[in-house]
């Protein structure tokens, strides 16, 4: 491996934290789910490395499913999204708190 | 004869009363009233027809066993023997004319069909009573006349006087019952059987203590139905009722049930003196007791009330100084005039529209010769005139109790004849204050059409008040004290006096008799006031024993309830089981604000979840 695996770790916790920050952080429900994008794909990026670490070809199969659900889940997201800016003109998080018990 | 044909004196009244309760609001009135007196009529005319099968040592009849569970068998078996056929006849007989003479009085009442059914299921209950060879049968009609008794003296139970008179029958009449329930559960423990005559063969075995508790116990029962001190209170109220049924309840039954249970298990009972001196003392203390109190009464049909406690307290004297003879002697004649008395005091009510209180009455006489006769014959019986059915009847107790050896009986005798001498006064003003004097109403607007079988049937009755002493005349006056021949071996011990002795307690009881005339009439025929002292009113209110029953029994028991009401139902029951609600709902408030719906607050907190578990996992690793 030309890259160290500490490295790939690294890079990939902090891309993790980074976006776990950004879904805590932005309001904007939109900025949520770029957050929630960036965690998935630090996630990928492990199993990539992992993959390459162990020679075995399984992680980056799993990806490549993580991909195509990821692109469907952000279709379905992007869909509610809408539906939810139709309803209360607005994209504010904090303004859907209908389940609050 | 077939002994079954027994069943006949049952059956006629049951049947009239189920035709009457399942059919009697379709029929018309007469047939319900004929069904109801046929009913009646026909047990009678059964019970004389099948008279034969009393003699010797009587008949038994078993129809089919009731009920069987290892040890215990009860079978319906009836015994038709000395003591029970003259008493059914006399049931019959009585309840007979009682129910013509309910057909007079209930000839406006509109609910007739319950009334005649009711009348009819008592009479069933009554001669259930008299003829049942077995305690537990016993018991089952025992039951019946209580709850009759329910439901005829609470019959207008539009008012709530009268339903509470009802209930009040049946509560106090329930306290007796238990100890005889209780004494059924213990004569079943020693002897295995409650058939009434082999537990009076059984009886001779028992321990004497025993005995005394068990003598007790059936006295307990007695007590409460027969109104005697303690449970006396509810006869009174009874007179809430139509006056048949007082006449019913009074005179042929109810009543007279406790002085028949204790003549029936006299064998038993006798065999301890100190339960018969028991026994004894409560008839003279209810007797003296019901005595004072029918002085000051203003309500006529109270009056017959207290004088009926009074008689029945006779019977229980009699049958304590061992002589079940001149008890029933004494019910017989009893069961006469009283259904007379009350039945002339339904006519006086109903010919003054209504009017109860005797003050208010007066003249009478002058109204309805053939009514102010019979009653008066009637009342010459209660107060024990010379040669009238009373007269014997009672003497026959005091003599008795004049002739025994036991040293307690003399002081008995005095008592009974001081009783004897209240009972006159107070039949007397009874008569004053009804019959004679001016009449207190205006009549015309009131005058009230008296039905002419309600007249009519008083006839006979007097009849056989006037005469009934020649049931049981003594040898002093040329007869053979038939009705102790008749009983036999049943009679219990008589009197064996010279008959220089009987002749001067004849002559005391004649003039106890004039003496108490004397008074009322000084009293009553030339100063016709109620008395407003306080000794009246003690004696209007009945010793104050209803107060008397209330503070001892009634509000301590509601005291009682209602501690286990607010307290142990709830303050502990409901009270744990509020706080637990309230616990569970204050911690549902508190994790209710947990969410808060917002993402970001869910967000943070899986955040946190995932810093603390990393850091356990941490901590593990380096540790």
């Amino acid at each position: 491996m030309i890259v160290p695996m500490s490295h790939i770790l690294a890079i990939s916790a902090t891309m993790f934290l980074m976006g776990f920050a950004c879904v805590l952080a932005q309001r904007n429900l939109i900025m949520v789910l770029i957050g929630v994008e960036i965690m998935l794909n630090a996630v990928g990026l492990t199993l990539v490395g992992a993959s390459a670490l162990w020679e075995q070809v399984d992680g980056q199969i799993f990806v490549i499913f993580l991909m195509a659900m990821t692109s469907a889940e952000v279709s379905i997201s992007l869909a509610l999204v809408v539906y939810l800016n139709r309803r209360k003109h607005t994209l504010e998080a904090d303004a859907f708190s209908e389940m609050k018990g | 004869m077939n002994p079954l044909l027994l069943f006949l004196i049952l059956l006629f009244p049951l049947a009239a009363a189920v035709v009457n309760a399942l059919l009697g609001t379709r029929l018309p009135r007469g047939a319900v009233v004929a069904t109801a007196v046929g009913g009646v009529a026909l047990s009678a005319l059964a019970s004389f027809l099948l008279w034969p099968l009393a003699a010797g040592e009587g008949t038994r009849a078993t129809l089919y066993t009731w009920m069987a569970s290892g040890d215990f068998s009860a079978a319906v078996e009836i015994v038709y023997d000395r003591i029970s056929a003259p008493m059914a006849l006399m049931v019959t007989f009585v309840a007979t004319l009682i129910h013509l003479y309910a057909a007079g009085y209930m000839e406006e009442e509109k609910d007739y069909a319950r009334f005649f059914a009711l009348l009819n299921l008592f009479v069933f209950a009554m001669l259930v009573i008299v003829l049942s060879d077995n305690l537990l049968l016993l018991f089952l009609g025992w039951e019946g006349v209580g709850f009759c008794s329910y439901g005829l003296i609470g019959f207008w139970y539009f008012e709530e006087r009268n339903a509470d008179a009802g209930r009040k029958a049946f509560l106090v009449t329930r306290v007796g019952d238990v100890f005889l329930g209780v004494a059924l559960l213990w004569l079943f423990a020693l002897t295995g059987t409650l058939s009434i005559s082999q537990i009076n063969e059984a009886a001779a075995g028992f321990a004497p203590g025993t005995l005394f508790l068990l003598s007790l116990l059936l006295l307990g029962g007695a007590c409460g139905k027969s109104a005697q001190l303690p449970f006396m209170t509810w006869l009174p109220d009874a007179m809430a009722g139509p006056t048949p049924v007082s006449a019913l309840i009074h005179a042929a039954t109810m009543v007279t049930a406790g002085v028949y249970l204790l003549c029936r298990l006299f064998p038993l009972v006798s065999l301890s003196p100190e339960a018969m001196a028991v026994i004894a003392l409560v008839g003279v203390a209810t007797a003296l007791y019901a005595a004072t109190c029918a002085a000051a009464q203003r309500e006529i049909k109270r009056v017959l009330a207290y004088s009926t406690m009074s008689q029945v307290g006779f019977m229980f004297l009699a049958v304590g100084i061992g002589s079940v003879s001149a008890a029933l002697f004494h019910l017989f004649t009893h069961a006469f005039f009283k259904a007379l008395l009350f039945m002339g005091a339904g006519c006086v009510i109903h010919m003054t529209a209504g009017e109860n209180d005797i003050y208010r009455m007066g003249g009478l006489a002058r109204r309805d010769r053939l009514l102010f006769w019979c009653f008066l014959i009637g009342a010459l019986c209660l107060a024990g005139a010379p040669l009238t059915s009373g007269f014997f009847s009672k003497d026959g107790i005091l003599v008795t109790a004049f002739a025994s050896e036991v040293p307690l009986h003399r002081f008995l005798w005095g008592a009974g004849s001081f009783i004897a001498l209240l009972t006159a006064f107070y039949t007397f003003r009874l008569l004053y204050l009804v019959f004679l004097g001016a009449e207190k109403r205006p009549v015309g607007a009131h005058r009230h059409h008296l039905p002419g079988v309600m007249r009519w049937t008083l006839v006979p009755l007097a009849a056989l008040a006037l005469l009934g002493g020649l049931f049981d005349l003594p040898p002093l006056y040329g007869g053979g004290h038939a009705l102790r021949e008749w009983l036999g071996p049943l009679a219990g011990i008589g009197p064996h006096l010279p008959h220089a002795v009987e002749w001067l307690l004849a002559g005391v009881a004649t003039s106890i008799f004039l003496l108490g005339w004397v008074f009322a009439h000084l009293r009553y025929r030339i100063a016709p006031a109620p008395g407003e002292s306080l000794g009246a009113r003690f004696l209007l209110s009945g010793w104050w024993a209803d107060r008397a029953v209330y503070t001892v029994v009634v509000r301590p028991f509601g005291s009682l309830a209602r501690f286990f009401w607010k307290v142990a139902d709830g303050r502990l029951i409901d009270g744990s089981l509020h706080t637990l609600a309230e616990g569970s709902n204050v911690l549902g408030e508190g994790l209710r604000r947990l969410t808060t719906g917002r993402l970001h607050n869910y967000l943070t907190a899986l955040g946190w979840g995932g810093v603390v578990m990393l850091a356990w996992f941490l901590a593990g690793y380096l540790l």
